[in-house]
């Protein structure tokens, strides 16, 4: 691994000087000693502290809410109700549309009123003495059970469900359905078709069924929600919150407050983990309750509220049948797959339909996608949002499929992978991609290399010294995804110094804002060290989309080359006329512009900048900007394996070890590339292993707690070997296409194909817990 | 409610404290004396983000009371920087990557600095043991064992000098 970036490193020192290099996070510094302000460190004077009462129902109507105790209770300045809070547009199909609810509770956890105190403690203590009367309502929690025609319903007037949020997540063309007038848990349904399935079964030598079922899991930032809001006597709302999409909030605020977006300041904290699960959540609630008590409002979510009342990622079934050829050709696949999307519309259902048929040439596809409403808490974005649900099945078919033929897995893959100009199951092409790339440069892995030598060795079944009882397995499983589009801006201005700063929009969740500095450094031909990065406002910063879909060095990346190419341009502009020169034969180095072949004729950035801002200078100030639109994918693939142990007395899977190769384009700073990678292979092994949500029969959850919902740890987690692949994106910055969330997508699939190596038994269910290890062996 | 009056000697500062009696030392700390270094980022002692040193034991400072530290020594993550210079492990984390979205972080150094404290020549295994009591969701660890061994190096680099 090390001699792989030293290499690579070595490459780029005769290409570039700033891009390409592992370069420190400049943010590191406050982060180790503590002082980065996270939303939850802001105090400001007469702030209040809020605390939601939660439904203890999965499904009810509220009959009465008496609040004339927690009211008098002392220390509380107010209690806020849903017939309290200020006029907004209400929407009922999208959860950040209903504030409180007014009449019907959706899901366990669902906020229906507010405390506010100065004293965090005062107003906990208020909850217990607000009574709310509650009707029980039946709750639908099975989301297979919910789409049979006699379930009760999720909700009520569900025909009247606005799915215009829906249609703009989705990235390419589908044919719009008609939705039936009979209401009905099913929030929407989609189908992919190619060729013809059923020729494509007759063609195959082996066919294989399944059944796949994956967990509701959360994304377990360890940072909880956190907004502040301050409402102002002047009519401006700001908003402190802790998100990975300051621009959206300020958007959504704007048309549901019906306040005009210039007068709406949406401050992106320093987030504590996203992963997609801090777009919007909290913040409407918490400038409602500011613009009521007309002071500064923090609220942040406790653990529990997080787990009961955030957005966490759905559980899926997929029902898959396959076919493939005695020569490793992948003649069919068929799919079914029913996403749990709980109370409110939203489910990644499509992208999850993409994948399922995507990752391979395949003639005859037929893929259907449900998204089922229940009364859970209703989910929303978790690094790749359905992929892992979707790839758990089709790579555990691969596997299944070559292992019947007598094929190897890796060879297989290689075999039917798609390529550049290979359609989507939408039919749309795929532009340039690395996926046969990832599975060459896995079988270089020290894992995978591994699993050769015991094949060899013919010890495959336990380690050295252990009983036989534990079996050993090493496999693989494939994974990708399309990332996001969205325009993006970014301005360059030259400081009197000659050093420049850089602004963007975007919200730096994963170090983006050290990737743009080494972009614009590149850019000027300085060192790093001139040039500094920030994340404005959504008052002082240029536009960008939100941080998600792996898209902010791709898209934001564009526009800060841009802007310092702008800047560039200007000042050798300006130099050329001084020099009565073109520019062309100026050159730029170490903040020095200088006419070649004439070394007396220089001009400093600081020269420059001094005389572009200094009392009565000659020249306008330099300022280079940068926008763009995005409209081509750039989709990152990856090829993961997995090392494991499993105790078929206990049914203990242990990873002993994992590697990923992922392709990212071009890696600007492959130190953060590769820490993107081991984090999100972290959380597809917890996937795989340890997360779940658990619900009860009325709906309840019973694990919304950090101690009973299992992160992996350190002692769970041995180094990921992450292994850096470079197949060029046409538009991004250098080459460099999406990185962040390929990573989680295949640790499902691979930890249950080398379970399956190593005991010959499939677990068909995620996470792959010690309880369904052993009934897969029949021992339970 | 009556509040107590109690002292608390946080990185060598004695503090008089006018505390109620439910408060715990993580919020007596970040609160009242206003040093948010360290995170709440559960309540309930599974993460790790708020730990702290405690008379020289690593503890989550979410489930110790502030009455129950009165008169102790408390090392927090703002105690290690020395007159500017950052403690050899915050420089190592940053160095090796092992700070991404920096919340964890502050609880993370203290274990580490925990951990070299007592053990400076870890091995993987010991730092996986040393550290299982703070959640990190961002890395997935491989570059804080990373930081650590560098650490160690670092530090070890020092005594020889």
């Amino acid at each position: 691994m090390a001699q792989e970036t030293i290499t690579r490193e070595q490459e780029r020192e005769r290409e570039y000087r700033n891009v390409g290099k592992p370069v420190q996070r400049p943010d590191g510094a406050g982060k180790v000693t503590g002082e980065t302000v996270y939303a939850d460190d802001i105090q400001l004077p007469r702030m209040l502290h809020a605390k939601m009462l939660g439904s203890p129902y999965a499904h009810a109507r509220i009959t009465a809410i008496d609040t004339v105790a927690a009211r008098q209770h002392p220390g509380v300045e107010a209690v806020i109700t849903a017939a309290d809070l200020p006029d907004y547009k209400l929407n009922a199909s999208n959860r950040r549309g209903i504030i409180f609810p007014q009449d019907e509770v959706l899901f366990h956890g669902q906020p229906v009123a507010a405390v506010l105190a100065s004293d965090p403690h005062v107003a906990e203590e208020a909850l217990g003495l607000i009574n709310v009367s509650y009707e029980a309502l039946a709750p639908v929690v099975d989301p297979i059970e919910a789409m049979k025609e006699d379930s009760p319903l999720v909700r009520s007037a569900l025909h009247d469900v606005d799915r215009s949020e829906e249609r703009g997540h989705v990235t390419v063309d589908v044919a719009e359905k008609e939705q039936s007038d009979k209401p009905s848990n099913i929030a929407s349904d989609m189908n992919f078709k190619r060729g013809d399935i059923e020729a494509g079964f007759a063609e195959a030598d082996c066919i294989i069924e399944g059944t796949w079922r994956s967990g509701m899991v959360h994304q377990s930032y360890i940072e909880p929600h956190s907004t502040i809001a301050d409402y102002e006597a002047s009519g401006e709302l700001t908003v402190w919150t802790s998100t990975q999409a300051p621009f959206y909030i300020r958007d959504e605020l704007a048309q549901t407050l019906g306040i005009p977006e210039n007068r709406i300041r949406v401050i992106a904290t320093e987030v504590g983990g996203g992963f997609g699960g801090k777009i919007y959540l909290t913040e409407l609630l918490v400038a409602a309750l500011a613009m009521v008590v007309r002071r500064p409002v923090k609220y942040i979510m406790s653990r529990r509220e997080d787990m009961l009342a955030a957005t966490p990622a759905p559980f899926a079934q997929v029902e898959m049948k396959t076919g493939m050829k005695r020569d490793g050709t992948l003649t069919a696949v068929q799919a079914k797959l029913v996403y749990d999307s709980g109370a409110f519309p939203g489910a990644p259902m499509l992208p999850g339909c993409l994948l399922a048929g995507g990752y391979y040439k395949c003639d005859n596809l037929d893929i259907k996608g449900y998204e089922v409403l229940t009364n859970k808490v209703s989910v929303g974005a978790l690094r790749a949002p359905g992929a892992h649900n979707a790839t758990f099945a089709i790579e555990s078919h691969m596997d299944m499929m070559a292992k019947q033929l007598g094929l190897d897995p890796l060879e297989v893959r290689l075999k039917n992978a798609v390529e550049e100009g290979d359609p989507l199951p939408s039919g749309q092409p795929y532009p340039r991609i690395g996926l046969k790339e990832c599975l060459e440069a896995i079988g270089n892995s020290e894992v995978w290399k591994r699993r050769a030598d015991s094949a060899r060795s013919l010890d495959t079944s336990g380690r050295a010294g252990q009983d036989a009882s534990r079996r050993r397995g090493i496999a693989l499983a494939a994974g990708g995804w399309m990332g996001g589009l969205q325009p993006a801006s970014a301005i360059c201005v030259l400081n009197s110094d000659g050093t420049v700063n850089v602004t963007v929009g975007s919200a730096d969740i994963t170090g983006t804002n050290t990737s743009f500095q080494q972009i614009a450094a590149e850019v000027l031909n300085v060192p790093l060290d001139m040039v500094s990065v920030t994340t404005g406002d959504t008052k002082t910063a240029p536009y960008a989309g939100m941080s998600a879909g792996s898209k902010t060095t791709y898209t934001v990346g564009r526009a800060v080359k841009l802007a310092a190419e702008d800047m560039r341009r200007q000042m050798l502009e300006i130099a050329a006329r001084r020099f009565e020169a073109k520019p062309e034969d100026l050159e730029v180095a170490d903040g020095v512009i200088r006419l070649n072949g004439a070394e007396e004729k220089n001009l400093t950035f600081a020269r420059l900048g001094k005389l572009s801002t200094n009392f009565a200078a000659p020249l306008p100030a330099i300022l280079g900007s940068g926008a763009i639109t995005a409209r081509k994918m750039a989709p990152g693939f990856t090829v993961q394996a997995a090392d494991v142990e499993v105790d078929t007395e206990t049914g203990e899977v242990t990873v002993l070890g994992f590697a990923l190769a992922q392709d990212c384009g071009f890696a600007i700073n492959p130190m953060s590339v590769e820490g993107q990678m081991q984090g999100g292979a972290s959380q597809g092994i917890g996937i795989a292993l340890s997360e779940e949500m658990l619900y009860d029969s009325e709906g309840r959850l019973l694990n919304a707690n950090l101690l009973d919902y299992r992160l992996p740890t350190t002692r769970d987690l041995p180094p990921i070997e992450a292994i850096i692949v470079e197949v060029p994106s046409e538009e991004g910055p250098y080459g460099a296409r999406i990185v962040g969330e390929p990573s989680i997508v295949a640790g499902l699939a691979a930890v249950g194909n080398a379970v399956a190596e190593a005991t010959g038994a499939r677990v068909y269910e995620g996470p792959i817990t010690p309880e369904r290890v052993l009934r897969a062996l029949g021992k339970i | 409610m009556t509040k107590q009056l109690i002292t608390l000697n946080v990185n060598g500062e004695r503090h008089e404290v006018a505390i109620e009696p439910h408060w715990t030392l993580l919020e007596t700390v970040r609160n009242h004396l206003r040093l948010t270094g360290s995170k709440e980022g559960c309540g309930t002692g599974d993460c790790g983000a708020c730990s702290m040193l405690v008379d020289g034991r690593l503890l989550t400072s979410c489930l110790m009371l502030g009455a129950q530290a009165d008169g102790c020594q408390i090392t927090t993550v703002e105690g290690l920087t020395q007159n500017g210079t950052l403690h050899l492990v915050q420089q190592a984390f940053i160095e090796k990557g092992g700070v991404q979205c920096g919340f964890c972080t502050p609880g993370m150094i203290m274990a580490a600095k925990n951990l070299l404290d007592s053990n400076p020549t870890p091995g993987i295994d010991d730092i996986r043991e040393g550290l299982a009591g703070n959640l990190c969701r961002c890395t997935g660890y491989a570059k804080i064992y990373d930081s650590v061994l560098a650490a160690a190096e670092m530090m070890k680099a020092r005594a020889e000098r």
